[in-house]
């Protein structure tokens, strides 16, 4: 098995992908799966650790965050299909509603 | 180097080729797709790095439930027809957003360091096998120290169905 650095790593490489796609991406949805993605590569690095530190809090936090994502994916979900059921434009570029 | 260590190496790989697939495809239903294959790779590096509860939750949850869901809202959006749009329009955009990513890559790096897993030292027992008894473990932890988070965890996920509905009945009635 590699050691903690190299799975750190990974999680830190996956981390920059999904931050990466947050950035490059127009599609909201997309978007979100890269948020998903991140939230991902934190949870990697929770196993790993817990994995190295020979402790199981980490996979209990990896539980929670869990949770907690499934809870933010059913809201931000809702959020991104009630915008484009009135907007019908994909582009998070063009939204502009909330500008002051 | 054995088998656990080949298996390691071909997850971690098809994760991080999986991952950039997610960012590079055009077609949202592929991405999402890419995004299961990911999941799956993470799965498995969670039962290798010996979470095996962690890796049937992940395929359940996330590989399950939650891209289902996504792949309801790219049916109902019907995402699939406007491809065009998707990566960012300006050139200067693209630029930053690459730079950003490289340096963030970079600082993460530095703290990946190989005397970090030395300086890190095992808080419990070195020899244990976390795998060997993962969810009493779990369940002690999560129902004893962090009950506490848990309710809050169940009483945040109540709250999120609520909130959906609500959003969901306001859109019907107008």
């Amino acid at each position: 098995m590699p050691g903690i650095e190299f799975t750190l790593a990974l999680a830190g490489l996956i981390f920059c992908i999904g931050a990466l796609g947050v950035l490059l991406r127009r599609d909201p949805l997309v978007m979100f799966i890269c948020i998903e993605m991140m939230f991902n590569a934190a949870n990697l690095a929770f196993v790993a650790l817990s994995e190295h530190l020979k402790s199981v809090q980490g996979q209990v936090m990896v539980f929670l965050v869990i949770a907690v994502a499934a809870a933010e994916v059913a809201v931000g979900l809702a959020i991104i299909i009630a915008i484009f059921r009135t907007e019908k434009d994909v582009n998070v570029d063009h939204l502009s509603e909330l500008k002051g | 180097m054995g088998l656990s260590y080949i298996l390691f190496m071909v997850f971690a790989f098809s994760a991080i080729l999986s991952a950039l697939a997610v960012v590079m495809t055009r077609n949202t239903v592929h991405a999402a797709l890419h995004f299961v294959g990911h999941l799956l790779c993470l799965a498995g590096l969670y039962s290798l790095l010996h979470a095996p509860l962690l890796g049937v939750l992940q395929v359940m949850v996330y590989a399950g439930a939650v891209m289902v869901l996504f792949l309801f809202a790219v049916m109902i959006l019907d995402m699939g027809e406007q491809e065009r749009s998707t990566i960012a329009s300006s050139r200067w955009q693209f630029a930053a957003a690459v730079v950003a990513a490289v340096a963030l890559a970079a600082a993460l790096a530095a703290f990946a360091k190989p005397s970090l897993g030395a300086a890190l030292a095992p808080a419990g027992d070195a020899a244990k096998d976390l795998a060997a008894d993962n969810i009493r473990e779990i369940a002690r932890a999560l129902f004893r120290q962090y009950a506490l988070a848990f309710e809050a965890v169940g009483v945040l996920l109540l709250t999120a169905v609520v909130a959906v509905m609500v959003m969901a009945k306001r859109k019907l009635e107008s």
